[in-house]
């Protein structure tokens, strides 16, 4: 659904002039329909440097600034592109802070170390993948909402072990990625259903887990995710059954939203019938309805992912 | 291991003591009456004395007031302070030092704030080298206590509030207890910024600290309702987030308040409503309490028995001559991290879990926390 928010935002961003670094994003987006959002920003941001013609570090920092402001106020509602962009920003100050005699091998290393975010990034899915596995026992049953790449990757990789294991995928609408998802699997030969958004309660009782991706990690410990995701933890919790959420540690975001109507409103518009509604995208899930986090840093509760963030933003 | 100091203030015989609070200093009926004039004698600064009058009778109260009042203090005695003769000014300094703290002690038991400025302050004294003249000592002392000041007190207390503020959006309900600058700050930065939204105050006796927290919103434009806490479940349904200052933050994440507070917010949690916590990283300590038992502050029983301009209102007037009758007076109670939802420091918005990472990662080199 990040794709969902970037995607409307073109749209708008469409009629307006594009800046150079816009047009850059748009088209890495375009490349693959498996790339994931911030992979595309952070390939974006490394054009930016290798386009920049500064001299000095500040120079290029100064740049690289002004490209990530552009990209925020282009997609002002997309969290992956302000996460993603952060991150390159604090992974480039770290960088330059270590060692700036020589300012193009420098260039140069930022430049090698964002075309590999790409590798990272995968390097990251198998890791949860790995660790996220060992989560599903023989014959359990697993409840999964909308289609998150790293979700899938770790019941694939899960299944190509010869796990045996059900999955009920929740439809997911307005958008319906739950049939995305229940295609994907039926593909991997896992035993599939989907159910309606309604349907979640009904059939929680028969359910081990609950599997998550995430937009974003926040500070809290808690989750944006698509709309619907703090619905379904709720009653999870109500249930006694345990959430975990999957999530690249690229996603941590410094956010700390109180309410739900914190997140700034992204959304979309629905039609029902003749009917026009208006429906926000995402949805926040405070930390209480999170069991672990399935993280490429390793499987942390709620309360560790404040202390990496500290550890990150020191 | 703390050293037992000789008391500096003669007691006065002792209350009757709650058997539970036993463990505390009892607390001491105008402890400097008597002694005021041998105190004055005795070598300690007059303006000392006038600080421990202060903090005794509670004209000075509250973590920030009572932290900065005593640094104060601090400045004017290295001020008057000079070397004597065939003495190191580390040590001498220190020693005098140690006696004016347990001078305020005696008046009234450090607060958190105070004891981490203290530790901070001693770290600079041990600092510095035995060759340097006092003049030049003397300037670096102060320098760096008006240093710790303005980053740890006032831009923290900035800080918070720009944060905290950002969370009060228009339409909003806010609800408060008592009374904390920490908190109070953050409403004027919210109002200034145009927000609009009201506040709900919430009182206890014996102190009634809210009263001046209504006057100061008043006096901004900030709508004001202001309720006893007794009422408490009956105002929270209106609410839309509860703020709240600190005395201290403890490394497992419990937050130490004015009593009251604890009642605040296990009540806010019953109604889903998120707790902020407006507390500087200098009030975080090591410590780790599960109960508001083995660490408190007793105040004076005879408080729970008067009610101002109520002269009628006199049952418990003989108390302590009843035999069965006890009458306790606590000063502050434990929040348990679970009720508290975020804690805004100048170093960023965290959960209460996250206090012992903050003393983990800023404890860089000699440091006060």
């Amino acid at each position: 659904s990040s794709m969902a928010a970037v995607g409307a935002m073109s749209g708008m961003a469409g009629q307006a002039v594009q800046g150079t670094v816009t047009r850059h994003l748009h088209e890495e987006l375009q490349k693959s329909t498996e790339v994931t959002v911030a992979v595309a920003v952070i390939r974006t941001l490394t054009r930016a440097i290798q386009r920049s013609t500064a001299t000095t570090v500040m120079g290029l920092e100064k740049d690289l600034h002004a490209s990530t402001e552009e990209l925020k106020r282009s997609y002002p509602t997309a969290i992956s592109v302000s996460a993603a962009s952060e991150l390159f920003l604090r992974f480039v100050t770290r960088t330059t802070a270590l060692d700036v005699s020589d300012f193009e091998a420098l260039k140069q290393h930022l430049i090698d170390r964002g075309n590999k975010f790409a590798e990272i990034s995968l390097a990251s899915k198998a890791k949860i993948a790995e660790l996220g596995e060992r989560f599903l026992h023989g014959g359990c049953v697993v409840m999964v909402l909308g289609c998150s790449s790293v979700i899938l990757n770790l019941l694939e990789t899960a299944a190509s072990k010869g796990k045996f294991f059900t999955v009920i995928v929740v439809e997911s609408k307005p958008g319906t990625e739950g049939l995305r998802m229940y295609k994907a699997l039926e593909r991997a030969n896992i035993q599939v259903t989907m159910i309606l958004d309604a349907q979640v309660a009904h059939r929680l009782e028969e359910v081990d887990m609950v599997l998550i991706g995430a937009e974003a990690v926040v500070e809290s410990g808690g989750i944006i995710n698509k709309v619907g995701t703090y619905q379904m933890t709720l009653l999870a919790g109500v249930k006694g059954k345990p959430v975990y959420v999957a999530a690249e540690s690229y996603k941590f975001s410094r956010l700390y939203p109180l309410h739900q109507r914190d997140l700034s409103m992204a959304t979309e518009k629905v039609e029902i019938g003749s009917s026009e509604l208006v429906v926000p995208l995402n949805d926040y899930t405070p930390p209480e309805n999170i069991t672990l986090l399935i993280t490429d840093l390793g499987v942390l509760t709620p309360a560790a992912v404040s202390d990496q963030l500290i550890q990150l933003y020191q | 291991q703390r050293q037992k100091r000789k008391s500096l203030v003669p007691r006065e015989t002792q209350v009757k003591s709650v058997e539970l609070f036993s463990h505390l200093p009892q607390f001491d009926h105008k402890p400097l009456e008597k002694s005021f004039q041998s105190l004055l004698f005795s070598g300690l600064h007059p303006e000392v004395v006038k600080l421990g009058q202060a903090y005794a009778n509670l004209s000075i109260s509250g973590a920030n007031a009572r932290c900065l009042a005593m640094l104060a203090i601090f400045k004017l005695v290295i001020e008057d302070y000079n070397t004597p003769p065939g003495k190191v000014l580390t040590r001498d300094l220190t020693n005098h030092i140690n006696i004016i703290i347990q001078f305020l002690i005696d008046c009234r038991p450090l607060a958190v704030t105070m004891g981490n400025a203290i530790r901070f302050f001693k770290t600079k004294i041990g600092a510095i080298h035995p060759s340097t003249p006092d003049m030049e000592a003397k300037k670096f002392l102060v320098d760096e206590i008006d240093q710790f000041i303005q980053d740890k007190i006032l831009d923290a207390s900035n800080v918070i509030a720009d944060v905290a503020s950002a969370k009060i959006q228009d339409g909003d309900v806010v609800l408060t207890y008592a009374f904390s600058t920490s908190v109070l700050r953050t409403l004027q930065a919210a109002h200034e910024r145009g927000t609009r939204f009201r506040v709900i105050v919430i009182d206890s006796r014996p102190h009634f600290e809210g009263k001046k927290l209504v006057q100061r919103l008043c006096f901004m434009g900030v709508s004001c309702t202001y309720a006893y806490i007794t009422s408490l479940a009956y105002i929270l349904p209106q609410v839309t987030t509860v703020f709240l200052g600190a005395a201290s933050a403890l490394a497992n994440g419990t937050v130490v308040s004015r009593v009251g507070t604890a009642a605040v917010a296990a009540t806010a949690n019953a109604f889903n409503i998120p707790v902020v916590v407006c507390c500087e990283t200098y009030k975080f300590s090591h410590r780790v309490q599960l109960d508001a038992i083995t660490h408190n502050e007793l105040g004076d029983p005879d408080a729970l028995c008067e009610v101002k301009n109520r002269p009628d209102v006199n049952d418990l007037r003989n108390w302590n001559d009843l035999q069965n009758l006890r009458l306790l007076n606590l000063r502050y109670d434990a929040v348990q991290d679970k009720y508290i939802t975020m804690i805004a420091t100048e170093v960023g918005m965290i959960p209460a879990s996250s206090v012992p990472v903050i003393l983990r990662e800023y404890n860089t080199g000699p440091s006060l926390l």
